[in-house]
C-alpha cells in the first residue's frame, strides 16, 4: 500500500534508485578495474582511477538524502530501516570503489608485466567480486531478502579462491625472485577483490535488514 | 517476525509477566447503547511504566480509557462487560465505589479543565473529598504535587490567582497536578497535549516521564513521535479492536501486524 502522503513514496523511490544506481557504478568500476588490469591498459587504467570520484560523490549525496528524509518525513519501521540501510550501503560501495581504484592505480606499477597464469586467477577472483556485488546490489532493487541471504551465505567461495591465489603467487615469487615487486603487487589486488567480496556480504546483510528489520551477522553460516 | 514477512499474524498482543502487571483488562466489550465500540479487549499494563494507546479516530482508544475509571457509568445506556483487574480486584464490579476508584484510577483530559477558583484550590479541591489534612499538610501536598507536574516555579507566587489564568501548558500541567494530589495509583492521559505548543508539549512530556517512577500511566495520543518517546509499551486499536500490543521499541521498528505497519508507516486506509 502506498503512503497517505505521495511525496514520502517519492522521496523512497528516489533512495532506493540512487542506491541501486551506485552499486551498478560500483559494480562497473570493480569489472573495469579488473579489466584494465588483465589488458595493463594504462590510459584505461587512468580513467578508472578518475571515476572514482562519481562513487564518492553518489556517496555523499546519498547520505544527504537521507538525513533529509530523516528530518523532514520523521519514518518509523521499514520507513525508517530503508534511509538508515542507504546510508550504511553507500558506505559500504564506496570502499568497494576505492578498493577498485586501488587496483587501477597498481596497473602502471607492475613492470615485469604478469604472467597468464597470475592474470587468469586474478581476473577468475574479480569475476567472483564483483558477481557477488552485482547479485546483491540485484536484491536490493528488487527488495529481495531471500536473494541477499543467498549471496550472505556463500561468502567463503571468495576466501577460499583468494586464499589458492595467495598461494600461487607466493610460489611464483620463489620461482621468480627478480619480479617480487609485481607478486607484491598481485597479492594486494588479490586482497582487494576479497575485501570487496566482504563488503558485498556487508551490504547483504542490510539488505536483509532493511527489508525484515532482523539481524543476519550472529546467525550461523550453514 | 514482522509485518512484511508472509501471512503476518492479524493481531499479535504481548502477554506481560504477571509481576509486573498493575491493571489487566479481560475479554472488554463496550457499548455505546446499541454501537458496540470495545471487542474482546483484553490487554495488560506494567506498574511504574507508560503504556501509550495509538489507532485512528474512532478506534477506541479514548473509550477504553474512560472505561478504566469507569467515566461511562455517567451516561445511561453505556455499559461495559468484562474484567479491568486493578491489582487483582475488578474495578467493573458493582461493589466497587465509583468515588474510591476514582482516587485509584486518575484522569487528565484533552483540554485542560481548571476548575475556576485559585491555582492552590484546584489541587487542593480533590484532596479535601477524601483526605482531612491540617493547614500545613494540606500546603505541602499541592506544593508536592505542582512540583511532581513541573508547575511549581511558575507559580510559587501566585498560587492565589485563578487557574484560568494561566497558559494553556500550565493549565494541563496544572490539571496533572490536581490528578496526582489525590495519589492515585494509575493516571489516565487522553491525548494530554494536543492543544500544547512544542515547548510545553516538552514540558508536560517530562513530567510524564518523571511521574512514572510512582505512577502506571496510560496515555492516549494521536501523536506517534509522542508515544515513542515517551512510553514503554505501545497498544494500536482499530475498529474497536486490539490489533498489537507490545515494546514500544518494538512496535515502532519492526511491528508484527500489517495494519499496525501501515499506520505508524502513514500508510493507512
Amino acid at each position: 500500500m502506498d503512503h497517505t502522503l505521495k511525496a514520502v513514496d517519492t522521496d523512497l523511490e528516489a533512495l532506493s534508485h540512487a542506491v541501486a544506481a551506485m552499486g551498478d557504478l560500483a559494480v562497473a568500476q570493480v569489472r573495469a578495474a579488473v579489466d584494465v588490469f588483465v589488458r595493463h591498459d594504462l590510459p584505461a587504467a587512468e580513467k578508472v582511477v578518475r571515476a572514482d570520484n562519481a562513487v564518492d560523490i553518489q556517496d555523499i549525496e546519498i547520505e544527504r538524502n537521507a538525513v533529509r528524509f530523516i528530518a523532514l518525513r520523521q519514518p518509523m519501521a521499514d520507513d525508517l530501516r530503508r534511509p538508515i540501510a542507504a546510508m550504511k550501503i553507500a558506505m559500504q560501495l564506496e570502499r568497494c570503489g576505492d578498493l577498485a581504484k586501488n587496483i587501477a592505480k597498481r596497473v602502471p606499477r607492475l613492470t615485469a608485466g604478469t604472467t597468464e597464469a597470475q592474470a587468469d586467477i586474478i581476473a577468475e577472483l574479480g569475476r567472483m567480486a564483483s558477481e557477488r556485488l552485482a547479485a546483491v546490489i540485484n536484491a536490493y532493487r528488487n527488495d529481495d531478502a531471500q536473494g541477499a541471504y543467498n549471496v550472505w551465505l556463500k561468502d567463503t567461495d571468495i576466501d577460499e579462491r583468494h586464499d589458492s591465489v595467495v598461494r600461487e603467487i607466493v610460489a611464483g615469487m620463489a620461482a621468480a625472485p627478480d619480479a617480487m615487486g609485481d607478486a607484491i603487487h598481485l597479492l594486494f589486488i588479490a586482497k582487494n577483490l576479497e575485501r570487496i567480496g566482504d563488503h558485498a556480504t556487508n551490504v547483504a546483510e542490510l539488505v536483509h535488514y532493511q527489508i525484515t528489520g532482523t539481524d543476519l551477522s550472529n546467525r550461523p553460516k550453514l | 517476525m514482522n509485518a512484511q514477512l508472509d501471512n503476518p499474524p492479524e493481531t499479535a498482543v504481548l502477554e506481560l509477566p504477571p509481576e509486573v502487571v498493575k491493571l489487566a483488562i479481560k475479554d472488554l466489550t463496550f457499548f455505546y447503547g446499541q454501537k458496540q465500540a470495545l471487542f474482546d479487549v483484553s490487554v495488560s499494563f506494567a506498574a511504574n511504566a507508560v503504556t501509550a494507546l495509538i489507532g485512528p479516530s474512532g478506534c477506541g482508544k479514548s473509550t477504553l480509557l474512560r472505561v478504566l475509571n469507569r467515566m461511562y457509568s455517567l451516561y445511561p445506556g453505556q455499559r461495559a462487560q468484562g474484567q479491568v483487574l486493578l491489582d487483582g480486584e475488578d474495578m467493573l464490579s458493582p461493589r466497587v465505589d465509583v468515588a474510591t476508584l476514582r482516587a485509584r484510577v486518575g484522569m487528565v483530559f484533552q483540554k485542560p479543565t481548571p476548575f475556576p477558583m485559585s491555582i492552590f484550590d484546584n489541587v487542593a479541591y480533590g484532596v479535601k473529598l477524601y483526605e482531612k489534612l491540617s493547614k500545613a499538610d494540606m500546603a505541602n501536598r499541592v506544593e508536592d504535587s505542582l512540583r511532581r507536574a513541573a508547575l511549581w516555579d511558575e507559580v510559587k507566587d501566585k498560587l492565589k490567582e485563578s487557574g484560568l489564568s494561566l497558559s494553556g501548558g500550565q493549565q494541563q500541567r496544572l490539571c496533572v497536578a490536581r490528578g496526582i494530589a489525590v495519589k492515585p495509583e494509575i493516571l489516565l492521559l487522553d491525548e494530554p497535549a494536543s492543544a500544547l505548543d512544542p515547548i510545553s508539549t516538552a514540558r508536560l512530556e517530562e513530567t510524564i516521564a518523571e511521574l512514572k517512577r510512582d505512577y502506571t500511566i496510560v496515555i492516549v495520543t494521536h501523536n506517534m513521535g509522542q508515544a515513542a518517546r515517551l512510553s514503554d509499551h505501545t497498544g494500536f486499536m482499530y475498529l474497536g479492536k486490539l490489533i498489537e500490543f507490545g515494546e514500544t521499541e518494538q512496535l515502532f521498528t519492526n511491528p508484527v501486524t500489517t495494519r499496525a505497519r501501515d499506520y505508524i508507516t502513514g500508510r493507512f486506509g
